[in-house]
């Protein structure tokens, strides 16, 4: 799967599309951890184009999120569907992981 | 007629059982249009049967071994090449030279399994006479070493999810007044699914509880089993000693470093049962698929807590609920909840299938596999079901067969 990538200075956003599973997740994460290194991160995923994410999905997203605030940063997930929601929900990950609305509210502080 | 070794032809069977459709066609696939031949095919040597497990031109399916070319093929440890099957008296008279669709070439590699035995052979058929080059000998023989290395890695896997299914709990467990019943579907041969049963003192001291657990590694696959076989094995440990909430919170402490070098996490949900008094103690881990359900509604027991390995520690603590005895537990894993499309109203509206009377519990978990599984679930799937059985209910007995867990 290829995704988006835009940097926007302050914040880079990724942007994965259709779903987000065993198969896309790990191009994501590698991505994810690439910026990491190389100091940005910090790091909007926007997932206005993702209809399903299963726990592969999950798990790159709670991986990049530990990445990015080990390094002092921190990852945000942006404009999710229902699924993405009720999943995040279901596993209480929305704890560690609130879904934005928006790209812009994601980063409002950055 | 001599034939190969008998657990080379056992070796065979085996693998031919487990196949997954279309797995070796690709090289078959290959080995056709690299010889122009109308005919290729992965054959493996059963006891009786050749399978044709893998195709091009010939249907795959199962033909008397005496009726073919390759059981001569794996008795060798070269290359079998006959320009004319019409010229050569051992095959002359078999049906495919004789009949439909006649024919005339037949070049074939032998394929090793793990074993180091011959299990069958890669060959290429032609309609018409014809002798192979050098360079083509070699890249057959090329071809059936690719084979050999994918049926090496598929008896791999196989094995690995055998391993993985024996450790599932088989038998009921040893406690009065419970009847459980469990199973496992996972995508590929292992996965990151499991559930388990067992009994265990309360270290109160009042009694044994039936411990119930269901856990979802995130993954899926050989990877995601190892990790599912670690989480199981510790939470087992730590369960005999201490309650369910302080188990969990072990439990992280042990596979902590395990969880988070592999970037996994892993959902679970644990229950402890008082079979007297229905008085259940659970823990929710990020799981958020136990209910209780009976005709008068249902009722999810979830907690707030994150999953194993997903952030740092979380609190895990123990919260309680009353199993009545005409209620069901009921734990599935997020394969069956994606294929009601994670919504808890479609929940609601299957209820009343698992809930129609006269069905044992291992009956409703068989209903919600299959249902999972035939509506395409693309993850592992997994079911557990638990009621009380009051020992004064006798009429249970017809339908409440012995706890019970399958692949």
């Amino acid at each position: 799967m290829s995704f988006e990538e835009v940097d926007q200075g302050g914040y880079v956003v990724l942007a994965p599309e259709g779903k987000f599973n065993l198969v896309a997740a790990p191009p994501v994460k590698a991505r994810i951890d690439d910026l990491v290194a190389q100091g940005k991160a910090n790091i909007v995923v926007d997932l206005h184009a993702i209809d399903f994410i299963d726990s592969s999905g999950l798990g790159a997203l709670i991986g990049g999120l530990k990445a990015a605030r080990q390094q002092g940063g921190d990852l945000r997930i942006a404009a999710a569907g229902p699924q993405v929601k009720a999943v995040l929900k279901l596993t209480n990950l929305d704890r560690i992981l609130a879904p934005y609305e928006t790209v812009e509210e994601a980063r409002h502080d950055w | 007629m001599v034939m190969p070794p008998s657990t080379a032809r056992q070796e065979a069977e085996a693998i031919a059982q487990n196949v997954p459709a279309e797995r070796y066609d690709r090289v078959v696939r290959l080995a056709q249009a690299i010889f122009g031949a109308p005919i290729a095919a992965l054959n493996l040597i059963g006891n009786e049967s050749q399978f044709t497990v893998a195709s091009v031109g010939y249907p795959k399916g199962e033909t008397p071994v005496e009726d073919t070319v390759c059981h001569v093929t794996v008795q060798q440890d070269e290359m079998l090449e006959v320009r004319d099957l019409r010229e050569d008296e051992r095959f002359a008279h078999i049906p495919a030279v004789t009949g439909s669709p006649r024919v005339r070439f037949y070049a074939g590699i032998p394929v090793h399994g793990q074993s180091g035995q011959n299990v069958g052979a890669l060959c290429i058929l032609d309609l018409v006479p014809r002798t192979l080059g050098r360079q083509q000998r070699e890249m057959l023989a090329d071809l059936g070493a690719l084979l050999e290395r994918e049926l090496a890695v598929q008896e791999e896997m196989d094995l690995a999810g055998q391993v993985q299914q024996l450790m599932l709990p088989a038998a009921a467990p040893e406690i009065a007044g419970v009847e459980v019943a469990g199973r496992v579907q996972p995508a590929r041969e292992a996965g990151g699914d499991y559930f388990d049963w067992f009994v265990v003192d309360d270290p109160g001291g009042a009694g044994k509880r039936l411990q119930v657990a269901l856990g979802d590694v995130m993954g899926k696959g050989l990877a995601a089993s190892l990790i599912a076989s670690e989480v199981r094995a510790v939470l087992r440990g730590h369960s005999t000693y201490t309650d369910v909430g302080d188990a969990i919170a072990r439990t992280f402490i042990t596979t902590r470093h395990d969880l988070e070098a592999n970037n996994r996490f892993s959902t679970l949900w644990v229950g402890r049962l008082d079979p007297v008094t229905g008085a259940l103690d659970y823990v929710d881990a990020g799981h958020g698929l136990a209910i209780i359900a009976s005709r008068r509604g249902y009722r999810r027991l979830f907690q707030e807590y994150l999953p194993l390995g997903a952030s740092l520690e979380d609190d895990w603590t123990t919260a309680t609920d009353v199993l009545a005895d005409d209620e069901l537990l009921v734990v599935v894993s997020d394969g069956v909840f994606d294929v009601l499309d994670d919504s808890f109203d479609e929940v609601e509206a299957r209820l009343d299938a698992i809930l129609e009377p006269g069905q044992s519990c291992r009956q409703i978990v068989d209903r919600i596999v299959d249902f999972a599984v035939t509506n395409a679930a693309s993850d592992d799937v997994t079911a557990l079901v638990a009621r009380r059985v009051p020992e004064d209910r006798t009429d249970a007995g017809d339908d409440a067969a012995p706890a019970s867990s399958t692949t």
